[in-house]
């Protein structure tokens, strides 16, 4: 099967969802009376602070956990397990040492017994893609934290999946390869029309990335902020007024101060004096 | 290239050097104050009784029988070990039951088990067999338990998010994620597997290196002590250089950290 051949037709249909959905890590709920509906094509991000949740959040999404209260419903059935259409990026690249890049993107496809000729042709196209077939052959530990990075991704999209669960994938990385993944991504789930959860705590990058960041803040949805900008996005968007509004939402609603530049002058004035 | 030869050449050089500088210090030794043969041989007295012993063939048997105990041992009480170790660690309340007998039959001193042993066998090599087997399949045990209970969290994750059933997660994750603590016990058992094979010589056997010490004992000949000790030191030497050959190769595609 091919990844790259006709493009995706985007229909508004339900694929994945969470209804009432509530989780809890002993007698402490962290998550409670969740409603989500995520439709195929659709990009959302998922802001918070540390600790309020939101990784529980995508393993509820892919079935690592079960949630106390509620369903998870994939297309129509309820998610008790991991399916092969959903894939998960974790937030470290999380691949086998031993291995090397082109064995580790195809581990899925080895585990499920689905490993053909025409499969590993895949994997090399996905890694072209991504811009790291060059280093097929090497071992992991061999390669950046970005080019880590980018295996990862790899052996995500390696099963053909239809969701795409991400994990602050980019956390470790530096400001420069954070930014050529970002637009990367962006591009790749336009591409092979994915459905796509981007977990992060930096607001710029779920703007910048997702058509529709969603806050979660005490175990609740608190916000959501339709992004309105066009699925083609450059690194160049972040300057743009309605990006700054964006951003000053998602912080008022996160809880955080908006600083203004008329803020910060009076206050380094304040200081002098 | 030429860098990494001579680099190998000149470690051998200094390692064969320090070698023959103790040999020096024992024949100092051994001359200055004039010590009995049978106290301390010269290692000149050694090496000759060591040459004959070689070319007459008469040690011939006892190398083989040792070396062939050892290799018995370890592959059968390293194979117990490993074995048990991932079965504990796949049913870890198995760990519970099983772990205070495991550790009973190490703390017992080996030595007090052999007339035991040699009731129930008799003389010959099944008793010594099973007393290497015995002393090498803890550190293999232990080692490989602490590989099965130590697996990255995330990986075991990403195996389960991949769907991958429990003996797929044992094949692929966790043997290779702890073959580098697993090949370290490998190491462990094979050096404990000599002290364990001379030992129960000692008691039961008639052939082999320990049974040659007792022999030399009993015959006032240090210099054969002294000859079967150099012989087993030299055959672990080789023994464990092997074992750590065979886990570089296989583990060459590990990332080391030194």
């Amino acid at each position: 099967m091919n990844h790259f051949t006709a493009p995706v037709e985007k229909m508004p249909r339900t694929l994945l969802s969470l209804n009432g959905v509530s989780f809890a890590y002993g007698e402490k709920f962290i998550l409670e009376g969740l409603d989500w509906s995520l439709m195929q094509g659709d990009f959302e991000c998922v802001i918070g602070r540390s600790g309020c949740g939101k990784s529980t959040l995508l393993q509820l999404l892919c079935g690592l956990v079960s949630p106390q209260k509620g369903d998870v419903v994939f297309r129509g059935n309820t998610l008790s397990n991991p399916v092969k259409e959903i894939s998960y990026v974790f937030q470290k690249p999380n691949l086998l040492d031993w291995l090397n890049v082109i064995d580790n993107v195809l581990l899925p496809l080895k585990l499920r017994g689905e490993l053909s000729t025409s499969e590993r042709a895949n994997a090399m196209q996905i890694l072209d893609l991504l811009g790291i077939s060059a280093h097929a052959d090497k071992l992991t530990w061999q390669l950046s934290g970005g080019e880590q990075s980018r295996v990862a991704i790899a052996r995500a999209l390696v099963a053909s999946p239809k969701v795409l669960l991400m994990d602050e994938p980019f956390a470790s990385l530096d400001a420069i390869t954070r930014e050529e993944l970002q637009v990367e991504l962006r591009n790749l789930h336009d591409q092979l029309g994915l459905t796509t959860v981007f977990v992060t705590h930096d607001i710029q990058e779920a703007i910048y990335l997702g058509d529709r960041v969603r806050v979660v803040k005490d175990g609740h949805f608190v916000h959501t902020q339709d992004i309105d900008f066009p699925s083609l996005r450059l690194p160049s968007l972040k300057d743009e007024s309605l990006f700054s509004n964006y951003s000053n939402s998602l912080r008022t609603s996160l809880g955080s101060p908006v600083y203004s530049s008329a803020a910060c002058i009076s206050a380094q004035g304040a200081m002098h004096v | 290239m030429f860098n990494r030869s001579f680099n190998l050449f000149s470690k051998f050089f200094f390692k064969l050097l320090c070698l023959v500088f103790l040999g020096l210090v024992w024949e100092f030794i051994c001359k200055t104050w004039q010590f009995s043969s049978l106290i301390l041989p010269t290692p000149i007295e050694v090496f000759n009784f060591l040459l004959q012993a070689l070319q007459s063939g008469m040690i011939h048997r006892h190398i083989a029988q040792t070396l062939f105990e050892v290799i018995c041992g370890l592959c059968l009480g390293g194979g117990v070990g490993f074995c048990l170790g991932v079965i504990l660690g796949e049913f870890p309340k198995l760990k519970f039951l099983i772990m205070p007998y495991v550790v009973a039959s190490q703390v017992v001193p080996k030595l007090a088990l052999t007339p035991l042993f040699i009731l129930w066998f008799g003389f010959g090599t099944f008793p010594v067999v099973v007393m290497t087997a015995l002393i090498c399949f803890f550190p293999l045990l232990e080692n490989t338990l602490t590989a099965m209970e130590h697996v990255d969290t995330l990986k075991l994750q990403l195996f389960r998010m991949l769907g991958a059933s429990d003996y797929q997660t044992l094949i692929w994750l966790k043997i290779p994620h702890g073959a580098p603590l697993i090949l370290a016990g490998v190491r462990v058992a094979l050096v404990l597997s000599w002290v364990g094979a001379v030992v129960a010589e000692f008691m039961g056997s008639s052939v082999g290196l320990g049974a040659l010490i007792v022999a030399g004992q009993g015959s006032m000949n240090t210099a054969m002590i002294f000859a079967s000790l150099i012989l087993i030191t030299l055959m672990g030497w080789i023994m464990y250089a092997i074992v750590l050959g065979i886990e570089r190769r296989a583990l060459i595609h590990y990332p080391r950290r030194v």
